[in-house]
């Protein structure tokens, strides 16, 4: 930190300044600030500034009833709504103890990794638009595309969901959703070669993902980092196989790792999960059980006291809800433990001797989205 | 950051950078020949789906030629941005009340379903409106029952 207070402080030998990046610039996904201290072009310290996109939604929780806090699930972390949405539902049928019937418990599955996969092709563009690459987000934004218009025929939103509902989900799936997911699966299939060629072969992108931006292992383990970005760095944990939630025990699927722990090795392990994705997606509407899509639940919902806590993976890592409930139809409190904010604050950590320029890289291969820290 | 940087790597650079270049090219000199996926907006429109969400509507039903609202208030009070005001009348002592004005501001409704699902005369639903920006905060405001005998 620069310490400037009379002209004998000035070390003419020590050229630091600092510069603002943020928190209107565009590659920081939002409004996030970072101060950067700098020699020259290399970094020397980084301090992220958080909170312009701070709403309250824990203490919004407290002041109203279990059902009127599901709009809010989906705005902490936007572009993964329908995981929140579903992990929030879940956190409260632990702790009433509902028993979710298996055809809802495998639509959340389709939908929450559709959502997945729609999160990871917008964090994946955003990553190579940010170092200089327009042409490959407009395909992954097509892409993107086909499953908001199929997430939108059956839950009717195109970012904030709300599809999850206590004890299943608001409106069943139909012939036509089936369809359209199984060919959406297929021609995503069939992209993968198109990204290939234009992101993961291109020499630019090699140049300045390789060796960029490495989180050892340990760093990763120590910072509490989780997601694509600790699995890149060669930890092998995944809420949804290590602690399976929601019928994800039924599915073969593996965990994609990467030893390296720089920018390539994020990107690659999101890549590796997207197919991951697909192929849970196939498996879930082969095996689609027949029933209600709604257990019986009251119209206004009254936990028993006590307290629960559920974690879940979204596109970015573990989240976990922790509901202390007093008994009556309002929670005592809502704490969120968002994936974004321990990933960030790794930055610290690793910014330091990196150039400007690369920061930008590191941070879009990280993907963190900043109303989820904020909350 | 590459210490050893010499003119051998400077060559092969080039070589596989212009092979980057000429595949980059190709893929979008492929897209150019295939049909476009935007839609011309104002020229022309989508098509919503039935389930799509736009602001809330009373239903106008067969059976009386108007809605089923009792305005027994539960909407507006489940409602998480209380954007909800419903005034019920009775024509009569003894007859059940029934909705005259229902005002929502949907500048602040969040579009979650609790009032559709909430509804014990099921006579809301969500309109398949999409062009929902105003030039004044007041426009917002509407008035469903009026709306219902607009529709009528
Ligand atoms: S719309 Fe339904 S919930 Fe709202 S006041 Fe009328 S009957 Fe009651
Ligand atoms: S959709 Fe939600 S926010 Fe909008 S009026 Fe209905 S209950 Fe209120």
């Amino acid at each position: 930190m620069l310490t400037i207070k009379t002209i004998d402080d000035i070390n003419i030998n020590e050229r630091l300044y600092q510069l603002n990046l943020g928190p209107q610039h565009p590659s920081t996904h939002g409004v996030l600030h970072f101060l950067l201290t700098l020699d020259g072009e290399v970094v020397v310290k980084a301090e992220m500034l958080i909170g312009y996109t701070h709403r309250g939604h824990e203490k919004m929780a407290e002041n109203r009833i279990y059902e009127q806090f599901y709009p809010n699930t989906a705005r902490m972390d936007y572009l993964s709504g329908m995981i929140f949405n579903t992990g929030y539902c879940e956190t409260v049928e632990k702790l009433c103890g509902i028993e979710v019937p298996k055809r809802a418990q495998y639509v959340r599955v389709i939908t929450s990794e559709l959502n997945r996969v729609a999160s990871h092709l917008l964090g994946i563009m955003d990553f190579v638009m940010g170092i200089g690459a327009y042409t490959p987000f407009l395909y992954g934004w097509d892409d993107r595309e086909q499953i908001l218009d199929l997430l939108e025929t059956i839950s009717g939103s195109r970012l904030t969901y709300n599809y999850s509902r206590f004890g299943g989900v608001r409106v069943d799936v139909d012939q036509a959703f089936c369809d359209g997911a199984r060919r959406f699966v297929d021609r995503l299939r069939g992209r993968f070669k198109l990204y290939k060629d234009l992101i993961t072969d291109n020499i630019i992108f090699i140049k300045r993902t390789i060796g960029v931006g490495v989180i050892s292992k340990d760093v990763a383990l120590d910072y509490g980092v989780t997601g694509p970005t600790l699995r890149g760095s060669g930890v092998k944990y995944d809420v949804r196989k290590n602690e399976p939630y929601s019928s994800y025990q039924d599915f073969k699927f593996e965990i994609p790792t990467k030893e390296e722990g720089d920018c390539m090795a994020r990107y690659l392990v999101r890549m590796a999960e997207m197919e991951q994705s697909l192929n849970i997606i196939e498996q879930a509407l082969d095996n689609l059980p027949e029933g209600p899509v709604r257990a019986d639940v009251p119209r206004f919902i009254t936990p028993p006291a006590g307290d629960c806590y559920h974690s879940f993976e979204s596109a970015r890592g573990a989240v976990g809800y922790y509901i202390v409930s007093d008994g009556t139809r309002i929670p005592y409190r809502i704490k969120v433990r968002a994936p974004s904010f321990s990933n960030l604050f790794v930055m610290n950590k690793i910014l330091p001797g990196h150039f400007v320029a690369d920061l930008v890289a590191i941070f879009g291969s990280i993907d963190v989205t900043v109303p989820e820290i904020d909350r | 950051m590459n210490t050893s940087y010499g003119f051998k790597e400077y060559v092969k650079d080039i070589f596989t950078g212009s092979k980057s270049l000429v595949i980059g090219m190709g893929v979008t000199l492929k897209r150019l020949f295939q049909p476009i996926v935007t839609v011309q907006y104002p020229r022309q429109k989508p098509i919503m789906t039935p389930h799509f969400r736009g602001h809330i509507e009373a239903i106008l039903f067969d059976d009386n030629k108007s809605h089923h609202c009792v305005a027994c208030g539960l909407c507006a009070r489940t409602c998480p941005s209380h954007v909800i005001k419903v005034q019920g009348e009775k024509t009569k002592a003894g007859d059940k009340k029934y909705g005259k004005k229902y005002f929502i501001d949907f500048t602040k409704c969040s579009l979650c379903g609790l009032c559709v699902d909430v509804c014990p005369e099921k006579t809301l639903k969500f309109s398949n409106e999409y062009e929902l920006a105003f030039f004044s905060r007041w426009d917002g405001v509407m008035d469903l029952m009026q709306r219902l005998e607009e529709r009528k």
